[in-house]
């Protein structure tokens, strides 16, 4: 069943731009950090969108900035009205992502935007596309920010498409980081570099929303087939020109080319979602490029990283806490929510549990830390019924006074860890190793009744009739 | 011609830098080329660099691993690019 998402980018701005979420800048903007620092303060303010319509230097490119930024342009591109309030994204999600994965289907490369103009040889140039200099700072212009990487597993044949920043180095060859413990980073350092082989691959720049969620969230499933269960129909592919790799028809930009096993090349450093330039420059992973493929006047998008809130924090935070969330219940645990912040740059999520058996907020930790999902976030509130995991201020009442700073504070330790930690020491990084914690606020089942303390709020200590009373004479009392 | 400004990221002290080196490989960024469409491309260079910023006559910004914009630049003299693809 279709849930009418937009299928094509363009949809999704003419969606946006009808709800108010996206405004238009006729003005020429420069692609040499001005495009960059409107698209930062509106992640920093929360606003809508950037359409920059003139970009210096590069006359017919538009791009588009902080995409997916606000919980309301996430509801936009599910279908969703842009008003539904987080916990129903969230659940609408969960719900979309226990239907079957449905499979791609393939058109010809004749009804396919993205072949709309075809550059191969010496004019498949990089510095032909606009990309930004997104920060003050960056080690480069950084093409890739709002894109997924497309690559085949050599064995398996699953398709993986994951989100993998690009730096441009020169005209035809780009740099970024492959973490060793991505999907990306297991085919390419443990398949294809061990047999000295390159590894094909598309970068698809600026595809509709469904694939850039997709290929950002930590699903198992081939992110292809991903598309197609979040968007409850099938992604329309064609294939690419120079492989046999296949790229989303209404993408507005592909890259094509190999990534190259026994070299690297210096990248970064780069405002990163932590908020901080935190990975220095270092020698990473090299693509070379073959062709480009883009449509008539391509929009390209731009997410820029750094300070909450930008489309990387509240769209991985979103995922990541929602895959939590399926694999908290698929092992029958008792959980009434799972809250990831995207202002804590997904490092710190919210459970909530339902007071059952001792123990079980180690075990929320000891499953959460154990799982493919643990790299990317390091702290792990637990609390009960009694608080609302979507409220900061219940979240933060309850850490300070139901977490026993001795008994309920556990530390895991030799875990694995982005070296995108801002707190991670230089030996940390290297070695990609991470330490976490997780904080019980659930009061111990032991305690007798008549010793556990009673929240003292308004609708837990006053009779319903007396709430009632208050409520119906409130404004009469002359409050708004 | 119009002098040439390069930077490049010193990922080492950048106290233990020879004051002079002849005919070293750097990797440089290119800040101001003719095609301003080109700006920041970087590429393997041979070169000579000094510290002493009036020794060449091409400008040689320095930044530290993160970024950090030193306020002095260096000179330098590029002998030539070097393809590592070729
Ligand atoms: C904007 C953005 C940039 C990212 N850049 C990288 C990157 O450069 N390297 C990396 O390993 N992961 C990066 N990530 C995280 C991956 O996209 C993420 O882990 C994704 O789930 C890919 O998952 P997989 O490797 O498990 O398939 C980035 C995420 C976002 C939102």
């Amino acid at each position: 069943m279709s849930y009418n998402c937009p299928k094509d980018n363009r949809v999704f701005m003419k969606l946006l731009e009808e709800s108010g979420d996206m405004i238009t800048i006729d003005q020429e903007v420069d692609w040499d950090m001005e495009m960059g620092a409107i698209t930062r303060k509106v992640c920093e303010e929360q606003a809508p969108s950037p359409y920059f319509k003139k970009i210096k230097d590069y006359p017919g490119f538009e791009s588009l900035g902080a995409p997916m930024a606000t919980y309301r342009r996430l509801a936009i591109a599910m279908g969703m009205d842009a008003d539904s309030s987080i916990p129903d994204i969230a659940a609408e999600y969960v719900k979309r992502t226990k239907e079957e994965p449905i499979d791609p289907v393939t058109i010809d490369k004749k009804d396919a935007p993205c072949k709309d103009n075809i550059l191969l040889g010496d004019d498949a140039n990089l510095f032909h596309l606009p990309g930004p200099m997104v920060h003050g700072g960056d080690g480069g212009r950084y093409l890739a920010t709002w894109h997924f990487v497309v690559t085949k597993d050599p064995d398996t044949q699953d398709i993986n498409w994951g989100m993998y920043r690009m730096m441009v180095f020169d005209e035809k060859t780009m740099v970024g980081p492959v973490l060793p413990f991505s999907d990306m980073g297991k085919m390419f350092h443990g398949k294809y570099a061990p047999k000295n082989e390159p590894m094909p691959f598309a970068a698809v720049l600026s595809a509709d929303p469904m694939s850039s969620l997709a290929s950002c969230a930590p699903s198992p499933i081939p992110e292809d087939k991903f598309t197609g269960q979040l968007m409850g129909e099938p992604v329309e592919l064609v294939q690419c020109e120079t492989c046999d790799l296949m790229v989303p028809a209404t993408a507005e930009i592909i890259i094509e080319g190999e990534v190259i096993p026994g070299i690297q090349i210096e990248e970064a450093p780069f405002g990163e979602y932590t908020g901080y330039r935190t990975s220095p420059r270092d020698p990473r992973t090299v693509y070379r490029i073959k062709a480009i493929t883009y449509r008539n006047n391509p929009i390209m998008m731009i997410s820029n990283m750094g300070m909450p809130v930008d489309e990387g924090q509240l769209l991985r935070s979103f995922s990541l806490g929602l895959e939590m969330h399926k694999l908290l219940e698929s092992q029958g645990i008792p959980i009434t929510g799972v809250y990831m912040l995207p202002e804590s740059t997904h490092h710190l999520v919210v459970v909530g549990v339902k007071r059952c058996y001792t123990g079980v907020a180690t075990q929320i930790g000891n499953l959460i830390y154990g799982s493919k999902l643990s790299p990317w976030f390091h702290l792990t509130i637990v609390v009960d019924e009694d608080t609302d995991i979507y409220s900061k201020d219940a979240v933060i009442h309850a850490l300070s006074t139901k977490c026993h700073p001795i008994k309920d504070i556990h530390k895991y330790e030799n875990q694995p860890g982005t070296p995108l930690n801002p707190f991670a020491s230089p030996a940390e990084r290297k070695t990609s190793t991470g330490s976490k914690a997780l904080f019980d606020c659930t009061f111990p089942l032991d305690w007798p009744t008549s010793d556990l303390p009673i929240r003292v709020s308004f609708d837990n200590v006053y009779p319903q009739e007396i709430q009632d009373k208050v409520n119906a004479n409130w404004e009469k009392f002359g409050y708004k | 011609m119009a002098q040439k400004e390069y930077d490049t990221y010193v990922l080492t002290d950048l106290d233990a830098v020879p004051d002079e080196r002849q005919n070293v490989e750097i990797i440089i960024r290119d800040l101001n080329p003719e095609d301003r469409r080109t700006k920041y491309r970087s590429f393997f260079a041979k070169a000579n660099v000094s510290k002493d910023k009036s020794k060449y006559s091409d400008v040689l910004w320095i930044r530290l691993g993160r970024g950090q914009l030193q306020d002095e630049p260096w000179s330098i003299e590029v002998l030539e690019e070097v393809n590592k693809f070729a």
